[in-house]
């Protein structure tokens, strides 16, 4: 028997872009701001 | 090896490892049969908003014992932790509305966990403006030193406000006295997660900590 489950998927998508991009922003950052140290 | 290297280092491993658990948590973790797909988005959230609180914590008692013991490494772990807690917190509160628009039917309501969360983000904001608006170092040090503190005594608040009011916010599952309440499956997803975004603290802290230092020994870096 197979299962039914909300489609929101398109949600868990975005969520999962949007820390990504803040997590890697933010390293990029860090790498550019520590570069010489 | 400098400390800065040290850390670009963690933090690339940190990296590495956060595609790999998006790999376990979208491809091998089974999906919730209520929430759906969105329920995913807890594997993220949770540990975000953990290592939010945790960091406020470790700035308040970095700053309490700054202004007890005038170290100035224990300032610069505090600016460094306040700034790494602050990219925490801002995962926090855009993966939070994202859930709840499927879940709730709403981007965010005013119950007393958001709440507290937004005003937690503030006091971030706030702390990291106050180290940039006061030119005298001490001063620099001291003022956000009381925020900080003030800051680390809203985290319990924060935590436990879901026991304390009626709100939309589920119960801790995983934080609570008694065993989580999760599948094997999920919590082994959750716990991966958690030891993830424990490394990227701690590489993003490592940076950003040796950076505060070189600040203070040559201010014009």
């Amino acid at each position: 028997m197979s299962e039914t489950f909300p489609h929101n998927a398109g949600y868990m998508i975005a969520a999962y872009t949007v820390a990504a991009v803040i997590l890697v922003a933010y390293a990029v950052l860090l790498y550019r701001r520590t570069r010489g140290l | 090896m400098t400390l800065a290297q040290k850390g670009r280092w963690t933090t690339a491993a940190g990296l590495v490892l956060l595609a790999a658990v998006y790999v376990r948590a979208l491809a091998f973790t089974p999906i919730e049969r209520l929430q759906g797909p969105a329920q995913k988005i807890f594997y993220i959230h949770v540990p975000a908003a953990i290592w939010t609180e945790t960091a406020m914590i470790l700035v308040g008692l970095a700053s309490l014992f700054f202004l007890f013991l005038k170290d100035p490494r224990l300032d610069s772990f505090a600016a460094a932790s306040a700034e790494v807690g602050t990219a925490f917190a801002t995962i926090v509160l855009t993966t939070g509305p994202i859930w709840g628009k499927p879940i709730w039917g709403t981007w965010w309501t005013w119950d007393a966990r958001l709440t507290s969360t937004l005003f937690l983000f503030f006091l971030y904001i706030g702390y990291l403006l106050l180290r940039g608006a006061v030119a005298d170092p001490g001063a620099r040090a001291r003022y956000p030193a009381v925020l900080g503190i003030c800051g680390m005594v809203l985290v319990p608040f924060i935590h436990f406000s879901v026991y304390l009011f009626r709100t939309l916010h589920p119960m801790p599952i995983i934080l609570k006295p008694s065993a989580p309440s999760l599948p094997g499956s999920m919590l082994a997803t959750w716990a991966f997660s958690f030891a993830v975004f424990s490394v990227l603290y701690v590489g993003f802290v490592m940076q950003r900590y040796a950076l505060a230092r070189a600040r203070q020994e040559a201010p014009h870096v």
